[in-house]
């Protein structure tokens, strides 16, 4: 994905959703996605499917899959590419499984979508498929409708329904937040076992933290629809350069920290995407600017050993971060 | 949950109670077995199409057969609903005139669905030009007096060019032309609602084609309303057919149409008013029936009702 953009033309003139995001995931990388409500993750994701609702459009950029760019795609291309190469895991599996057709039948109709399967074979995949997401009993529950399956079962049945065509990216749009905690440790394990089987790469997006720190290879922190910092997962929990991503890391309680101090919330909201500021986007919620960050916007530089911020300051440079904060 | 808790591989083959299975249709039928009159008018639709049935094989008299007995005979042990004034058996005649109301009925909304469901999904679903286009056809028919043009149409059709013989499918074809927006504009403001749902963006998420988006995702979901709309579409045909009948526009005689035969009673109204009531009441009971079909069915359907 290189410079990507995508805006929204609006009575109010264009607004910007995604602004030249650029990165790349490799076969068997689960990468996280990181960021508010609103700072362009989702919209990030459903260009990699051109599926960007009206009246956004992607302005620049391309979005390469092996050889072939998603954005010059014709409509029959990119149909067939969207579920066979690529699936969408979506955050309510309670609305998205249509509430009139077997569960069964709609995973089959994924499959026969597309050419890999003939209808027979799609029909004799389904059970297996189930199994596969660990669905218990899955002979007898393949003729349930989704209103008989629990949250969990019905996040299980989406799973099997984006894997059945064995997609070698699998976008995961916060694929835990509507379940319970219990539900969500298993939801995880799965698509971790399911990446692996299938050496598939996997995009999580998502706002939990623990989560990322959990599952994935790399992280993305995107703020404002830009790509603030991104890197190892390891380097970036334990380095965070930008500020936004350092507070979000302090925003967060930690169990083994609990008497130590105060949580460190960010002031304010993320900027109107249609009157962004000048200089740095987090600027006006940044504790730590100077006054470079009023005018001139940083670039996505590197950081460390494939760490890449974008901030004049960068965390480094500042002595007792927790204390400056706490101001 | 910092780290994912292990998962305990759970037993694939594990059987216990699968519960029982619940589908649109069991569910509304459950819920319309409670709802008395609604049952009422489904127990008489059921003895008309009964009625309907045997007429095909068999009547006390054949219902074109005059002079059985004296004209305007009133009601007797031989003749239960009396003779009209051409000496034809009543009965006989009303329950050929069950068999017409039925072929009415039932192909109008036949027909009504078939025009107005593939408008509605085509508008709803693409919305912009297509639905445009289609909405504007929809308005510029409300605004055109149906009565009129269907007369107008069974005219032309059958006694001007002679395209249809005239009979009840002209009568069908005439009333579906005329009143099929209902239906498309209720299927087309269901997929506008349907098309933005959660189920029908995964499924396009998963490459789905246009064609299993409407006909697996939207239509499917649309069905209770519309069984609800054809339900109802169902009367209105009867008595068109029965309106145009005893105009004089409609069925041919002798064909046993009961508005035909209220027609043909009603100048004997004053001393013979058995020849108007028969035909009248069966078409009154007949448009009742329906309707608190309908109604029950719309409640059932409702999800808001829902236990």
């Amino acid at each position: 994905m290189q410079d990507l953009r995508v805006q929204f033309d609006v009575s109010g003139g264009p607004i910007t959703a995604v602004d030249g995001i650029s990165f790349e995931i490799d076969r068997g990388e689960i990468v996280g996605i990181v960021g508010e409500s609103g700072s362009g993750k989702t919209m990030t994701a459903l260009s990699l499917l051109r599926l960007i609702p009206e009246p956004g459009k992607i302005t620049s950029g391309r979005i390469l899959y092996g050889e072939k760019d998603v954005v010059e795609m014709t409509d029959e291309e990119i149909r067939e590419f969207r579920g066979n190469e690529v699936a969408m895991i979506f955050q309510d599996p309670m609305t998205s499984l249509n509430p009139v057709l077997r569960v069964g039948f709609q995973i089959e109709e994924a499959m026969a979508a597309h050419s890999r399967f003939t209808r027979k074979q799609a029909h004799d995949r389904v059970v297996p498929m189930l199994q596969r997401v660990r669905i218990p009993a899955a002979k007898d529950r393949v003729r349930d409708y989704p209103h008989q399956f629990s949250g969990g079962m019905r996040q299980r049945g989406m799973i099997a329904m984006g894997v059945s065509n064995e997609p070698s990216l699998l976008i995961a749009d916060e694929p835990t937040t509507a379940l319970d905690v219990t539900v969500q440790a298993s939801i995880i394990e799965l698509l971790r076992d399911l990446s692996r089987e299938l050496r598939a790469a996997v995009i999580l997006i998502t706002h939990n933290m623990a989560l990322v720190a959990s599952l994935c290879n790399r992280v993305i922190v995107m703020y404002a629809g830009r790509i603030v910092e991104q890197g190892p997962t390891r380097a970036i929990f334990k380095n965070p350069q930008h500020p936004y991503t350092w507070s979000l890391l302090r925003s967060m309680p930690r169990v083994d920290e609990v008497e130590k101090e105060r949580l460190i919330s960010i002031r304010g909201l993320p900027p109107d995407l249609g009157r962004m500021p000048p200089g740095c986007k987090f600027h006006p919620r940044c504790k730590f600017r100077v006054d470079r960050c009023l005018t001139e916007e940083p670039p996505l530089g590197e950081v460390g050993p494939g760490q890449d911020a974008r901030c004049w300051v960068l965390m480094k440079n500042i002595e007792n971060p927790e204390a400056e904060a706490l101001k | 949950m910092a780290q994912a808790a292990p998962v305990i591989q759970p037993d694939l083959e594990l059987t216990y109670e699968i519960p029982e299975q619940v589908t649109l249709l069991t569910d509304a039928w459950r819920r319309i077995r409670r709802n008395r009159l609604a049952l009422v008018g489904g127990v008489i639709i059921v003895l008309l199409f009964v009625v309907a049935l045997i007429s095909i094989v068999w009547t006390p008299y054949p219902t074109w057969l005059q002079a059985v007995g004296p004209t305007y005979q009133p009601p007797s042990a031989a003749h239960p609903l009396g003779l009209d004034q051409a000496g034809r058996d009543i009965l006989s005649r009303i329950m050929g005139g069950a068999l017409i109301t039925i072929q009415v009925g039932i192909g109008s909304a036949v027909i009504l669905c078939l025009i107005g469901i593939p408008l509605g999904l085509l508008a709803g679903f693409y919305r912009g030009q297509v639905d445009t286009t289609i909405s504007f056809f929809i308005n510029i028919w409300y605004g055109i007096p149906d009565l009129l043009v269907a007369l107008i149409l069974v005219f032309v059709l059958s006694d001007a060019l002679h395209l249809i013989p005239r009979g009840v499918l002209v009568i069908v074809i005439a009333f579906s032309l005329t009143r099929w927006m209902d239906v498309a504009r209720l299927v087309r403001g269901q997929a506008l609602a349907l098309r933005e749902r959660e189920f029908v963006e995964a499924a396009r998420m998963s490459g789905a084609r246009d064609a299993a988006l409407l006909f697996r995702h939207i239509f499917p979901n649309a069905l209770g309303p519309i069984i609800v709309q054809a339900t109802f579409a169902i009367p209105a045909a009867v008595l068109f057919e029965a309106f145009l009948s005893f105009l004089g526009l409609g069925l041919p005689p002798p064909t046993p149409s009961w508005g035909a035969m209220a027609s043909d009673g009603y100048h004997g109204m004053d001393f013979a008013p058995h020849i108007v009531l028969a035909p009248t009441i069966a078409l009154s009971i007949t448009l009742m029936a329906f309707n608190w079909l309908g109604d029950g069915l719309r409640d059932a359907f409702d999800p808001r009702m829902r236990r």
